[in-house]
């Protein structure tokens, strides 16, 4: 069975009414969770779990998948009104989305996010029919040298994203990976500057910190100003829709961004928090007016969300045909099917095609309801910011608090959240880009990690990362980047003198 | 939350019906519902594991059990926190070994002390690790493994997940048994060590079954030996390691997942509880669950459990031990 043959199968499969019902609610449910800050799709799937046990295998997994990839379109949408992204990946929809929400435009920023991530999708999906048996090699061509050297790269080039002045930025990306430091060293089992605290030994919550960063400190930045600013006025339908120059950013973009997600999202591990900053970083390069980035680009808005939209879709790659979960949402969706007796791996395709193929059928149509559901739904996103502050504030604060206790169920994390939010006022206050050390945060322990890890296996040779083609690719694109970096620097230097 | 609580209702409900083989306790415990920790992510294996066995305890005790899902630590974290809600009488866990045997070695700040803190209540499951290899490895049987390993020291690299994991935790044991050397590599999960057997960036692992398995029937891996006494039922065809290739005769590794109280609760509750855990574990459907899973079921006693804990807790401290005198 070919892809597309098996696609057309999987149809079949989906548009029974009685799985249908479940991709619709799937989908649904994962938007509002999305648009809820801080409430995710981690936490929706674990409390559908026990739910699941009363449906079939086919309509457990579609939900439970849509609650995954429409929680990321609900995800900008929370990032690019209130500057509040639930996860690294929405992060970056941050640094244009909310400059363009800020200037009455949000109706077109949310436009661009939803078009782009339903592209995104729809580009994935293409990849995951037509390259499904190639894509699921990748994941076990990529060794620890690999692994290393492509975070370096990501590291290098997003480092200047977003960056007012370069040593603040890099400052960012510096303390983030100090902060990633923190938790149990995997290779000693040496606890890390925890502080004999049980809570810290798997490292700072991801989402306290994103959480914190983002949201609680743009609140505490609003207590001053809220009542000044006062209520926006009523957006007219016309300020919602994209002008033509809008649109005409939108689509290559959006494409760029959707290439490198696929391809990154089908590696195991932060492949599309990866994609979506270099994809972000990549706009920038190639864009004609850089300067514009940062205060509201049609393009900052459009690759990351295609990227990570993508990315969702093609991470499910290697876990259905690996067992390979790329990160803790595929692990508990993989734990979800193993509740059905269904065991992902290399033998699903084989022994279950009805259910991998009605699942990759079933993105398709999610996506398509997804667009639907949401385009008609961006003005009474915008309306919600005409709620007065008074009120808006403690209900996002609230749902902060929820979001990031539902992660691991531990109050410490509360504390966490708002000790972050206070330092993250303090550092949007000396105007650095908490975005950089979101990424330094996450990237720090997987170069530290793979890095350790490959000179462990090659026995204390640093050689590896250029013996090894893939590892020897990357090291070579890093050192171009900088080479090209330095060679800007110089040049302006001599301009000046 | 409370979606598992109603779900968890509703089980009870449908299955309060059939009958409870509870003796009536004098107070008539249990009379609210009943919280069970259980230290890892929901859809884990420890947590599936537990909502197999809660599911049908619930329906005989005749009161909602509600999981609670407190990942961290190694497993340690849910331990920590039912001894933190020991107060309202209805706290209750499942853990792994790690946690009751090795973790007052490797955790700082354990905050409990298995002898005092821990009533042991019923040992729920074992399972055995595999020693696992690439299927196109040299290694053709466990003494051809054995053989490529003594070539020198670290010839041979093998995955784990974690330092202090049953996974390193048996390999050591066996290199010591055996009389090797081998390169220990710790990777975070299972899936990443297949990935790295898979891809021929380690060459071995000890491995729970569960994660294994598959990737032998896909042809991508091959096992050569199993750490328990007795050969495992969904691979009879693997020898054991025990006597096996040089091997002592009582080489033996095994991963348990046990019911635990606080301490102090009443003796007539843990007998209670460690009876409908028996009856539970002695239904052939239960038992064929688990093996699905690539756990076997266990029971027996709460001194069972004790032993267990006594034993294990001795074996791997002098693994630790033999790591610690590593330079």
């Amino acid at each position: 069975m070919t892809g597309w043959e098996g696609f057309l199968h999987g149809l079949a499969t989906v548009t029974q009414p009685g799985v249908l019902v479940y991709c619709v609610f799937g989908v649904v449910l994962g938007t509002f969770v999305g648009v809820l800050p801080g409430i995710g799709a981690m936490a929706t799937i674990s409390l559908l779990l026990p739910i699941t046990y009363y449906l079939s295998p086919e309509a457990a997994l579609i939900m439970l998948a849509g609650v995954y990839y429409g929680s990321q379109y609900g995800g900008a949408v929370a990032s690019i009104l209130l500057r509040l992204p639930g996860t690294p990946q929405s992060a970056v929809t941050t640094f244009d989305g909310y400059p363009l929400a800020r200037q009455g435009r949000a109706g077109v920023a949310l436009f661009t996010s939803m078009s782009a991530s339903f592209l995104g999708s729809m580009f994935g999906i293409g990849v995951l029919v037509a390259l499904s048996g190639v894509l699921s090699h990748a994941a076990t061509a990529f060794g620890a040298a690999d692994y290393a050297a492509m975070m370096i790269l990501g590291l290098v080039a997003a480092s200047t994203i977003g960056a007012t002045a370069p040593a603040k930025g890099l400052a960012m990306v510096v303390l983030g990976l100090i902060l990633g430091c923190i938790g149990t060293d995997v290779n000693s089992g040496t606890q890390r500057f925890t502080f004999g605290q049980t809570e810290l030994s798997d490292g700072i919550n991801l989402v306290a910190l994103a959480m914190g960063l983002f949201g609680v400190s743009e609140v505490i930045g609003n207590i001053r100003t809220a009542e000044r600013t006062g209520v926006p006025p009523k957006v007219r339908l016309r300020e919602l829709l994209p002008r033509r120059e809008d649109l005409a950013r939108l689509p290559f973009p959006a494409l760029r961004g959707a290439t490198m997600g696929s391809f990154f999202g089908a590696l195991p591990g932060t492949g599309s928090t990866i994609s979506s900053f270099l994809s972000y970083a990549f706009e920038r390069r190639v864009s004609r007016s850089p300067e514009r980035f940062g205060t509201g680009a049609i393009e900052g808005i459009a690759a990351p969300e295609a990227a990570n939209n993508a990315a969702a879709i093609t991470a499910f790659v290697p876990t259905l045909t690996l067992g390979i979960p790329g990160d803790p949402i595929m692990a508990l969706m993989l734990g979800a099917l193993v509740i059905h007796g269904v065991q992902p791996g290399p033998m699903m395709l084989e022994a279950r095609p009805e259910m991998f193929w009605g699942l990759v059928a079933s993105f398709g149509i999610g996506n398509l309801l997804l667009l639907i559901l949401n385009l008609p739904l961006i003005g009474i996103w915008v309306s919600m910011l005409r709620i007065p502050f008074r009120w808006l504030y403690p209900a996002i604060l609230i749902f902060v608090c929820l979001g990031v206790y539902s992660v691991r169920a531990s109050v410490f994390d509360i504390f966490a959240v708002a000790g972050i939010g206070l330092a993250g006022y303090a550092l949007s206050l000396a105007r650095f880009n908490p975005g950089l050390l979101l990424l330094g945060f996450v990237l720090g322990p997987l170069i530290e990690t793979n890095l350790r890890r490959a000179l462990l296996v090659s026995r204390g040779d640093p050689m590896v990362f250029l013996e090894r083609p893939i590892s020897a690719v990357f090291v070579l694109a890093t050192a171009g980047l900088i080479a090209l970096s330095l060679a800007g620097v110089l040049r302006r230097a001599r301009q000046k003198t | 939350m409370t979606l598992t609580r109603r779900a968890a209702l509703m089980g009870a409900a449908a299955l309060a019906l059939g009958t409870s083989a509870l003796p009536v306790l004098a107070e008539g415990w249990p009379d609210q519902p009943l919280h069970v920790f259980v230290g890892f992510p929901a859809g884990s294996s420890p947590d599936l594991l537990a909502r197999i066995i809660t599911e049908p305890l619930a329906a005989k005790l005749g009161q909602p059990i509600v999981i609670e899902n407190k990942p961290g630590a190694g497993g340690v974290i849910g331990v920590q926190q039912m001894l933190h809600a020991k107060a309202a009488g209805t706290a209750f866990g499942t853990t792994i070994n790690g946690p009751m045997t090795t973790a007052p070695r490797l955790t700082p700040d354990l905050g409990y002390d298995v002898a005092k803190d821990i009533a042991p209540v019923a040992l729920i499951a074992t399972s055995p690790l595999v020693l696992a290899v690439a299927a196109d490895s040299p290694a053709e049987d466990l003494a051809g493994f054995i053989a490529l390993a003594k070539a020198e020291p670290e010839a041979v690299a093998y995955g784990s997940v974690g330092k202090g994991s049953g996974a390193h935790l048996t390999a050591e044991l066996f290199s010591d048994r055996a009389g090797v050397e081998m390169l220990h590599v710790p990777y975070t999960s299972y899936a990443e060590v297949t990935t790295a057997i898979i891809g021929h960036e380690i060459d071995a692992g000890f491995m729970a079954p569960s994660a294994a398995l598959q990737y032998v029937a896909a042809g991508k891996m091959r096992i050569l030996g199993v750490t328990s006494v007795k050969p495992f039922p969904q691979t009879p065809e693997v020898p054991v390691m025990a006597g096996h290739a040089g091997l002592p005769a009582d080489f033996r590794a095994e991963l348990w997942n046990a019911f635990i109280a606080p301490a102090g609760t009443p003796p007539e509750v843990v007998s209670a509880l460690n009876a409908e855990i028996n009856v539970i574990l002695a239904d052939p459907a239960v038992q064929q669950k688990l093996i699905d899973m690539g756990w076997q079921a266990a029971g027996g006693t709460p001194e069972t459990l004790a032993t267990r804990i006594t034993e294990d807790t001795a074996i791997w401290g002098a693994v630790l031990d033999r790591i610690d005198a590593k330079p």
